[in-house]
């Protein structure tokens, strides 16, 4: 059964892997991290990450069409691109309140975003769910 | 006549580097002392109780936010019955935490996750400044065991991270405290789900803690959706009642306890500071 520190040291295994952290998008507190960041300052990055986690979750173009006033976070992913980096910050569904999501930090040349998607959306539920 | 040529002595200088890390009493100097002699115990602030183990925080308290049980609780995470029996089974070697898991109530990362967000929810109103000395007990563990321990030092960063976050929000921290009341705006901005959520239940009874208990949400965030609204113009405390406005006393005590003003905290700091020597 994985821990916050074991589900984020598992991301890291992840092709081209460089940092990862688990991130509470209302306050912008990070709750744990692993690797290396952006900028070299874990709690900068997390903060940042957390503006465009909850632009994106309490923006109504964005939410699904299913659940618009529901409970669970109205967005699952969210994938930023620049020149030699992916970000991709994965929200965490929970049964009691929160505001989280993984994000992991991909190094271009040798990361594999589909991959990386796919295993970050099971990393998610096997945090909160086993 | 003799001239004096001697220079005068060099004036004392302060290295900044040093004098910084001095200053830097962290929000409670007691804290940052016990953090330092890595103590055990119990340390019982105005707002809040921090629970520590060898010098760092594993439990974290306050009548302010909504404790792990009433998080787990809310939206039947977890029963109500599991828990009391988890932590009147509890004992020093297995605390209540383990004993959730091995009853395989909760998964480990949930558990972290929602221990760690009350622990800091909690955390920022214990750390809050306060206008009497803490008490710190030695050898005292809470039931709940370990989970996953805090630095004092990331607990108390991030306490005044989230102070400037609100005071950035809307400055006003009347709305923290006071009984909430609607206000109608005439160009109101579109509300989130959370947001219209918590505006059903504003009522002008409850205080913003007390909502985030009704809703099972950590208090800090309430905080964060409260002072948006009063900045949007849609909630506002409620006005003190005229008797209670008039008494001078207490009004000057209690507005000079939930200030926020960097002087009295600096001052009250420093009181607490040298009771705690």
């Amino acid at each position: 059964m994985p821990g916050i520190d074991e589900c984020l040291l598992e991301a890291m295994r992840l092709p081209g892997a460089r940092g990862a952290a688990l991130v509470d998008w209302t306050s912008g507190l990070a709750l744990g991290t692993v690797g290396e960041s952006p900028g070299g300052d874990h709690e900068t990055t997390a903060a940042e990450a957390a503006e465009l986690a909850r632009l994106a979750a309490e923006h109504g173009a964005f939410a699904s069409a299913d659940d618009p006033g529901g409970e669970r976070p109205p967005v699952e992913d969210l994938i930023v691109s620049n020149r030699d980096s992916y970000h991709l910050l994965r929200f965490v569904d929970t049964s009691f309140d929160s505001s989280v999501f993984l994000h992991l930090w991909l190094a271009r040349s040798d990361g594999n975003l589909a991959l990386a998607r796919i295993r970050m959306g099971e990393m998610a539920q096997r945090l909160v769910l086993g | 006549m003799t001239v004096v040529d001697t220079p005068p002595p060099r004036l004392p200088v302060r290295h900044r580097a040093v004098a910084a890390e001095r200053a830097w009493g962290g929000v409670s100097p007691m804290l940052t002392r016990l953090a330092a002699e890595q103590a055990t115990g119990v340390l019982v602030r105005e707002r809040g109780t921090l629970y520590l183990d060898e010098g760092r925080v594993v439990h974290a308290e306050s009548p302010l936010s909504p404790g792990l049980d009433a998080l787990l609780t809310a939206n039947g995470t977890l029963g109500a019955d599991a828990w009391r029996d988890a932590l009147s089974r509890a004992d020093d070697q297995r605390g209540a935490a383990h004993l959730l898991l091995a009853g395989g109530h909760l998964t480990k990362g949930a558990l972290q996750l929602c221990h760690l967000s009350a622990v800091y929810d909690a955390g920022y109103f214990a750390l809050a400044p306060s206008s009497t000395p803490g008490r710190f007990r030695y050898g005292i563990a809470h039931r709940i065991g370990p989970v996953l321990p805090v630095p004092v030092s990331a607990l108390e960063r991030e306490t005044v991270r989230r102070r400037g976050l609100l005071h950035r929000i809307w400055p006003d921290t009347r709305a923290d405290s006071s009984p909430l009341v609607r206000t109608y705006a005439t160009a109101a901005p579109r509300l989130t789900a959370r947001q219209h959520a918590l505006l059903e239940l504003v009522d002008g009874t409850r205080t913003a803690p007390q909502l985030a208990r009704a809703l099972g949400r950590q208090a800090f965030h309430t905080l964060v959706d409260v002072r948006r609204l009063v900045a949007a113009g849609l909630i506002a405390p409620r006005q003190v009642p005229e008797r209670e406005a008039t008494a001078p006393a207490p009004a000057l005590a209690d507005r000079l306890a939930h200030t926020t003003d960097p002087h009295i905290t600096l001052l009250k700091r420093l009181r607490d500071a040298l009771e705690a020597l």
